[in-house]
């Protein structure tokens, strides 16, 4: 069992059924009152965020999670099919439990991938992704500012790119924001 | 810490003592080492030599009140073990005045002013015009209770937990975070006295007390001084007895305050945070940039 203090964020906590995670704490006491931790949780299962204060001296218990490193070969009618690079013991996990972060998978990527009682639920992607995507042809002489047009992504997804892209480039993504960085030049 | 926030903490340090000054208050510098420390069942108190270091100074100058100056204060460090965070140090400097013959709302005028006074000193603006209100009236608004009538947690009562830790966890949920404008929240909870007069209402029994709450944290906490030696040493004993229930060491009483307690005059006093203070005008989210860590 973890103690009030020992509250970070990242923590992986179980409650209500569920494993969750700290996003965010704060250590609060009100003058005449006993202590609390006010905290953020992030369901590990559907990404939803809860408020949660604990008294301290109350217990949290520790969520039954294990994160593993996985390949991912391919996708088929079952899902996404990942290969553990230690014990090549191949699994497959849910569209549902990858969320946008499918988005992002190029074959022979190497991810963390959370098992929660065995079973995975979430993947951790690396901040970064280079992809090669396709587009309507780039606007010349449109460079740094002006607008934005919707550009493909290997597994289908849209992302909004700059004018001056040309089809067939390969862009660097930020896949905590679903952002466009840059070209990558080769 | 950086170097700007610590020439900002100065000239907050500077203002108080001369807005003290200006007011015909004497500054008493009290032992930081004592032989008993605060008395209340959720504070903690560093050990230090044969004693502790204090959690407050307010021991030593009640005594000083006793001995007859009628308007003191102190600023220095006082010591609160397990509390750390954004705006919590283990040891922070903490500022106590004490005005004989004053009321609670004189009280509240001197904060208002020493307040814009601290804002002037790191040339910011001062609060706008504060709030006054009653924990009761309080929590009508923003939980929707009678604390007169009703558990703070009425609607979703945990067993587990009394009623002043419903009211806590209430306020730490739903009404700390709805004080953002500057306010003071008057007439606590008789059982949350501590050092402060109760009045023996039959419906809502409350204590003389206030606590003023600036940038959504709170800021100090003043009380109608308890002046009755015999009711001083019951809540002393009351305090040790939930200290042993939760496990925790009593603490020797300090008799030398005991018996001052009852020929101090009629005063009114205040603790305030000054690593809050100084972070609060200038606006910060912590207090960490005020401080030499």
């Amino acid at each position: 069992m973890y103690d009030t203090s020992e509250i970070r964020k990242g923590l992986k906590v179980e409650m209500d059924g569920q494993p969750w995670t700290v996003t965010y704490f704060q250590f609060v006491k009100p003058g005449k009152g006993t202590a609390f931790t006010r905290t953020k949780l992030k369901s590990l299962l559907t990404g939803n965020v809860v408020d949660r204060t604990f008294r301290t001296g109350e217990k949290l218990e520790p969520a039954q999670v294990e994160t593993v490193s996985m390949q991912y070969m391919y996708n088929d009618a079952d899902g996404w099919n990942f290969m553990n690079t230690e014990t090549f013991d191949q699994i497959s996990i849910s569209a549902d439990a990858l969320g946008t972060s499918a988005n992002y998978l190029i074959e022979d990527m190497v991810i963390d991938v959370l098992l929660y009682k065995g079973k995975p639920v979430n993947v951790e992607l690396p901040n970064f992704v280079e992809m090669v995507i396709e587009c309507d042809p780039g606007v010349k002489g449109n460079t740094a500012q002006g607008g934005t047009k919707p550009a493909t992504l290997p597994n289908g997804a849209t992302i909004q790119v700059p004018l001056f892209i040309e089809t067939g480039t390969k862009i660097r993504i930020d896949t905590r924001t679903d952002e466009y960085m840059e070209r990558v030049k080769e | 810490m950086n170097a700007e926030g610590l020439r900002q903490r100065g000239a907050v340090l500077a203002a108080l003592r001369g807005w003290f000054a200006d007011h015909g208050y004497v500054e008493v510098p009290t032992p930081a080492l004592v032989p008993s420390p605060a008395l209340e069942e959720s504070l903690f108190a560093v050990p230090a030599g044969d004693g502790w270091l204090r959690t407050s100074p307010e021991f030593a100058l009640k005594r000083v009140l006793a001995a007859g100056l009628p308007r003191i204060y102190e600023l220095g460090p006082c010591f609160r073990d397990r509390e750390r965070g954004d705006w919590h140090g283990r040891e922070f400097l903490m500022l106590e005045w004490y005005r004989v013959g004053a009321s609670l709302p004189d009280l509240m005028d001197e904060v208002e002013a020493l307040v814009a006074a601290a804002a002037r000193a790191v040339n910011r603006p001062a609060p706008p015009l504060w709030e006054r209100i009653s924990v009761r009236d309080l929590f009508m608004r923003t939980v929707g209770v009678d604390l007169a009538h009703q558990r703070a947690d009425a609607a979703a009562p945990r067993a587990d937990e009394d009623w002043d830790t419903a009211f806590f966890r209430a306020w730490v949920d739903q009404v700390e975070p709805s004080l953002q404008a500057p306010t003071f929240v008057f007439d606590w909870p008789a059982s949350q006295a501590a050092l402060a007069r109760v009045f023996h209402d039959p419906v809502w029994p409350t204590t003389q007390r206030f606590e003023a709450y600036l940038g959504g944290v709170e800021l100090a906490n003043a009380f109608l001084e308890l002046i009755d030696s015999a009711e001083q040493r019951r809540r002393f004993h009351a305090a040790n007895a939930k200290r042993a229930a939760a496990g925790e060491a009593p603490h020797p009483l300090d008799e030398r305050l005991i018996e001052a307690v009852g020929r101090m005059p009629p005063t009114s006093g205040i603790a305030m945070g000054v690593d809050r203070l100084v972070a609060a005008v200038c606006g910060w989210d912590s207090i960490a940039p005020g401080r030499v860590d």
